[in-house]
């Protein structure tokens, strides 16, 4: 690796003030897992490390009921995962984060970095965008606040603006008519990464769904919303033979990424699959009593 | 009495040092002066280098010298193939062949200045698999051609064998290569004294295999090298004698005469080779309707890559050790050993056992179902038997073969849960077995298989052990331990084994083909035995008894006629130095084998005894996605007495994890030669979530010519897994794969094909 400061501000406006002066030399660093990678194969080269560890505020989770939920983009995945008002307020995203990479990782990775990384192999970003979530970001000229579907851009690319700091991820009010479930899959169990996920959200509207969110993650360069199966979804009895419908359709409309986790073809399977069964599992239907 | 310590499971002597992170790799050591290698490879799978500029490396400021292949000797070292410099010279053959060394300050530097370095090569048209170097005319890797090793055996009469079967069944099997995987990668600090003698202290699993390779490659005096084992994290073949950064770390080391450390990093580690040998596997046997084998045959087509190093070694392994398992009459095999313009391949865990195993069992058990029979009675009614001479003249003193089957089907409930699949649902179930044999010892290296101790008793009783076997994690040290422990009646805390160094230790050959229980525990016991009769006569002496009448039981000799007459053992060793000159007790004992050498036709009793393992497992298949768990999994290692049968379930755990890995997780990806996935993140070996419930139990022969019964366990005990695994995804779903790894892309397009109407 090479050599470089690391320099360590204690106020959201110095950490701006530094990413602007240095420009394209300097970088943000929030838990590191990923950057540390990237700089000691040598594909990031920074001359300044502009750590977040100070900046405690963004560190915090927050819940009111009007507002909805606030998570600063410094908590670590496992500091989401054991939030008491996560666990009660939004369980499908508790889980998520309990549940991606390892102990070790959870409790040194940010969401935050998780998201501005944009690695596409991750779990959070299609949960948040199933879920509505929306992301603060701050810069030279104050704060903007924009969707999480139109954060992620591609393939390691997101919305932020050179010089822009990710504060926070906000989650709407928690509506009780709302399901969410999500899924993941790894290509072995000895993979560390998920080839693909899906995930859903829908209201119950008697023994129908509505407001169909099905977005699938990993499998593409960036979390990919599955319009045509949430349109097909929405207001229909759900039964084994629709969740198999619905994972066809998403099978035709997603466009999958190749690569050393499985070509375009595996991912397609895979997603059909976690589909058909996430479906099924979201109706409590058992997925296990017949094939797609 | 003294207590029993062999037989009793106890944590290595090793672990405490270990867990608290104070055992000294190489990688840890660091001289006053020490300077830092880095490693520049090749980008390309042939290529002629044309020119080397090193000016740009040599002036960066901290760059003590850039070497390239001009600067090497031109002798070249190997196994039995000497095809090897220290660098490439001239002309590289495979991706990640090392071209030139920087030796500087830091270890940034050196990696800064490898990138200065420029070299222009011309590209020659390569050969990348084992067809393309078979074609006509294909490139030649080395002038004498791609078919560098060629094995035929033949014993009764094949053709006769299979007429006289009532069922024939013939397959290709294809295995592909494995990265050990071991926790440390190759890390070697080497430093020149004034006298000019050379130091080289590396992660290695022979002192004296590493010095002899040594003293080839920088064309020196074998004596003119000392090398002393660190310690060793994990080896699994790779350390034996193919790996080549200890070489080169040796050679940087004599060009600035300072001391000079080379760590390789995981990508290096990876890149440099040595993973296990693929192979291509031609199986026909034929059977009775009672399910007696008539006959085998078998073709191997195995690639080594671009340098031979043991991979000759491993193929004969693959094409005869399995025959000796079964009561065969008929057998044939013809093996070929074939270059390629990719990484060297060669020696890891099981040592070419792996590979037919899998061809091996996956065939019994096709075989059994179309007999329909058990495969575990297929597998008991040809399997070999104690006191058995085997169709190569293996002479079988212990075989626990049978009892190892009963126990894993037993334990796994094989029958009721094989009468459970039933072939429907989306996650499917099924059950499958293997069964194996390996060698403890082997007389092939060389004609020569012993094994000598030196055992020093100190003026307080307490004893140092000087082998050059090493322990690279296995077990090695505790197991000499707990032998000199019960034999000595001294607690265990009151040996130490003195890390492998060529200068004060015996000459051994070191951890290789589970030849060290075998062999250096009989060394120890004779050691051992011959120091206890040398106090008890000092004892006998100073006490004014007989010492027949003597023993020893927590470090005090007593006689067992009269209570009174006892002596703690420093009195006694301090009384033996005293009286007799000076001389303290000073032992050694070499063991040798009773083996042979295999004649010219590979006959002949090449191992002093033959452990065997058998294992069963469940799987579940996932028809929708693809994915094979092994749910849970039963293993038995004969290994005779089980000196200490934590480290036996331990290296079965071990190895079964291994092998798990092997077959499901890990696969070497390369395009063009060039290594895809060399990072644990994406060559994934199994981790702590991956792996099932695992079982294992010891079947405890008393083997005739081990150490207190004992044999070899833990190469056995990787070799059943693969076939097991293939076995259950047949019994789930249906589908045969005879190609490794078993992919989620495999098992889909098979069941897509499967469920396609016959054309
Ligand atoms: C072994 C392993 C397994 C993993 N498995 C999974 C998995 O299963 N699922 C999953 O989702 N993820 C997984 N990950 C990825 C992990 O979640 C990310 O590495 C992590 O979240 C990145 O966060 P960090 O705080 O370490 O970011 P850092 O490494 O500090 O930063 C990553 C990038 O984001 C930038 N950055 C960070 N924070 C901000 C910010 N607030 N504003 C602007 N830019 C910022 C940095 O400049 C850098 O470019 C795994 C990682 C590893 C190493």
């Amino acid at each position: 690796m090479h050599s470089f400061e690391f320099m360590e501000p204690t106020t959201l406006a110095e950490a701006l003030r530094l990413l602007a002066t240095h420009e394209d030399d300097a970088c943000v660093f929030a838990g590191g897992t990923a950057l540390l990678l990237a700089m000691r194969q040598r594909m990031m080269v920074p001359e300044i490390v502009v750590s977040l560890g100070r900046l405690h505020d963004l560190r915090t989770i927050g819940w009111t009921p009007a507002g909805g939920l606030r998570i600063g983009a410094l908590a670590r995945h496992g500091d989401v995962a054991r939030s008491e008002l996560v666990q009660q307020h939004y369980p499908m995203l508790a889980g998520v984060a309990a549940g991606l990479a390892n102990p070790q990782v959870r409790n040194q990775a940010t969401i935050g970095g998780n998201l501005c990384y944009a690695d596409p192999a991750t779990d959070p970003p299609s949960c948040l965008i199933a879920m509505g979530a929306e992301v603060t970001i701050a810069g030279p000229d104050g704060e903007r606040r924009i969707p999480m579907r139109t954060f992620s851009v591609d393939f390691f690319t997101t919305a932020l603006e050179p010089g822009e700091i990710l504060t926070g991820i906000l989650l709407p009010p928690p509506d009780p008519q709302r399901l969410g479930h999500y899924r993941r899959h790894l290509r072995t169990a000895a993979e560390h990464r998920p080839v693909a996920n899906v995930a859903l959200t829908a209201r119950r509207v008697g023994s129908a769904w509505d407001e169909v969110r099905l977005v699938v993650g990993a499998a593409t360069p960036s979390p990919q919303s599955m319009t045509r199966a949430e349109a097909y979804l929405a207001g229909r009895a759900i039964t084994l033979d629709v969740a198999a419908e619905a994972a066809s359709l998403v099978a035709e409309e997603l466009a999958p990424i190749s690569d050393g986790r499985g070509d375009a073809a595996f991912r397609r399977q895979v997603v059909r699959a976690a589909t058909r069964r996430i479906v099924a599992e979201a109706a409590g239907l058992d997925w296990k009593e017949t094939a797609a | 009495m003294t207590v029993s310590v062999v037989g009793q499971p106890m944590p290595q002597v090793s672990a405490q040092e270990k867990v608290q992170g104070r055992a000294v790799y190489a990688g840890d050591i660091k001289m006053a002066g020490m300077l830092h290698a880095k490693l520049l490879r090749s980008p390309h799978a042939h290529a002629r280098i044309l020119s080397i500029d090193t000016s740009a490396a040599e002036a960066l400021p901290g760059v003590k010298v850039v070497v390239t292949g001009d600067d090497v000797p031109r002798r070249r070292w190997g196994v039995h193939h000497k095809q090897q410099n220290v660098l490439a010279c001239g002309l590289v053959r495979f991706v990640g062949e090392e071209v030139a060394a920087v030796v500087a300050t830091t270890e940034a530097v050196a990696q800064d200045a490898l990138e200065l370095i420029r070299i222009e090569y011309e590209e020659l048209p390569a050969v990348l698999d084992i067809d393309a170097a078979l074609s006509e005319g294909a490139v030649p890797v080395h002038p004498e051609g791609n078919v560098v090793d060629e094995i035929n055996i033949a014993r009764g009469d094949v053709e006769a064998g299979f007429a006289a079967a009532d069922i024939v069944h013939e397959e290709v099997y294809t295995t592909h290569s494995q990265y050990p995987g071991y926790m440390e990668p190759m890390a070697t600090v080497a430093a020149t004294d004034g006298n000019g003698r050379l130091t080289v202290w590396t992660s290695t699993q022979s002192v004296f295999l590493a010095r002899q390779r040594l003293a080839e490659a920088l064309d020196r005096p074998i004596s003119s090298i000392r090398v002393i084992q660190a310690t060793v994290g994990g080896g699994f073949g790779a350390k034996i004698v193919e790996e080549r950064s200890s070489v080169i770390a040796a050679f940087l080391a004599t060009k600035v005469d300072r001391p000079v450390r080379l760590n390789l990093s995981r990508l290096d580690d990876i890149q440099s080779g040595c993973f296990s040998v693929p192979m291509r596997i031609r199986l026909k046997m034929g059977m009775t309707r009672d399910g007696t084998i008539t006959a085998k045959d078998v073709t191997i087509e195995a690639e080594c890559g671009a340098y031979a190093g043991l991979s000759p070694e491993v193929m004969l392994v693959t094409a005869m050790r399995s025959d000796n398992m079964q009561r065969l009459e008929n057998v044939r095999s013809h093996a070929r050993m074939i270059h390629t313009h990719t990484m060297p391949r060669g020696a890891f865990r099981g040592f070419g056992g792996t590979q037919m195993s899998f061809a091996l069992n996956s065939h019994m058990s096709t075989m059994a179902d179309m007999l329909g029979m058990d495969p575990f009675d297929l597998h008991r009614r040809n399997a070999i038997r104690t006191g058995d001479l085997s169709v190569h003249g293996w002479e079988i003193g212990s075989c626990g073969l049978p009892e190892c089957l009963d126990q894993v089907s037993t334990a796994l409930d094989w029958t009721a849960r094989r009468a459970r699949n039933t072939r429907c649902g989306v996650l499917r179930r099924g059950v499958g077995m293997a069964a194996v044999m390996h060698v403890s010892g082997n007389r092939t290296m060389g004609n020569w298989d012993g094994s000598t101790v030196v055992l020093k008793v100190n003026e307080d009783g307490r004893v140092v052990i000087l082998t050059a076997e090493s322990d690279m994690g296995q077990g090695a040290n505790t197991m000499l331990t707990q032998i000199c422990a019960q034999e000595l009646g001294i607690p265990v805390s009151h040996v130490t084994v003195q890390a492998p160094d060529t200068d004060n230790s015996p000459y051994c050959l070191g951890s290789l083909a589970s030849r060290v229980t075998i062999n250096a525990g009989n060394a120890m016991l004779g050691a051992a035995r011959q120091a206890r009769s040398q106090i008890l006569e000092a004892a006998a002496q100073k006490l004014g008894c007989e010492a027949a009448d003597l023993t020893i039981a927590d470090g005090v000799v007593h006689s067992g006629k009269n209570p009174n007459l006892f002596a703690p053992l420093p009195e006694i060793c301090r009384y033996h130095i005293f009286r007799h000159g000076g001389e303290g007790i000073l032992v050694r004992h070499t063991h040798d084998p009773k083996t042979v050498m295999m004649n010219k036709e590979h006959y002949g009793n090449i191992a002093p005894a033959y452990s065997f393992a058998a294992q069963a497992l469940e799987v579940e298949v996932d028809t929708e996605t693809g994915q094979v768990r092994v749910v849970e999994t039963y293993l038995s290692d004969d290994c005779g007495k089980a000196i200490n049968p934590l480290t036996v379930h331990g290296q079965s755990a071990g190895a079964a994890v291994q092998a798990v890995g092997w077959t499901l997780y890990e696969e070497l990806q390369m395009e063009g030669g060039r290594v895809m996935n060399g990072n644990l993140a994406d060559y994934t070996m199994p981790t702590a979530e991956a792996v099932p419930t695992m079982h294992s139990d010891i079947v405890e022969t008393d083997e005739p010519n081990g150490p207190l019964g004992a044999k070899g366990a833990s190469e056995t005990a990787i070799l059943p897994g693969a076939p097991a695994i293939a076995n259950a995804v047949y019994d789930a779903i249906g589908v045969r794969i005879t190609d490794l790894p078993i992919t989620p892309e495999k098992i889909l397009a098979a069941l897509a094909a499967k469920e396609q109407p016959h054309a």
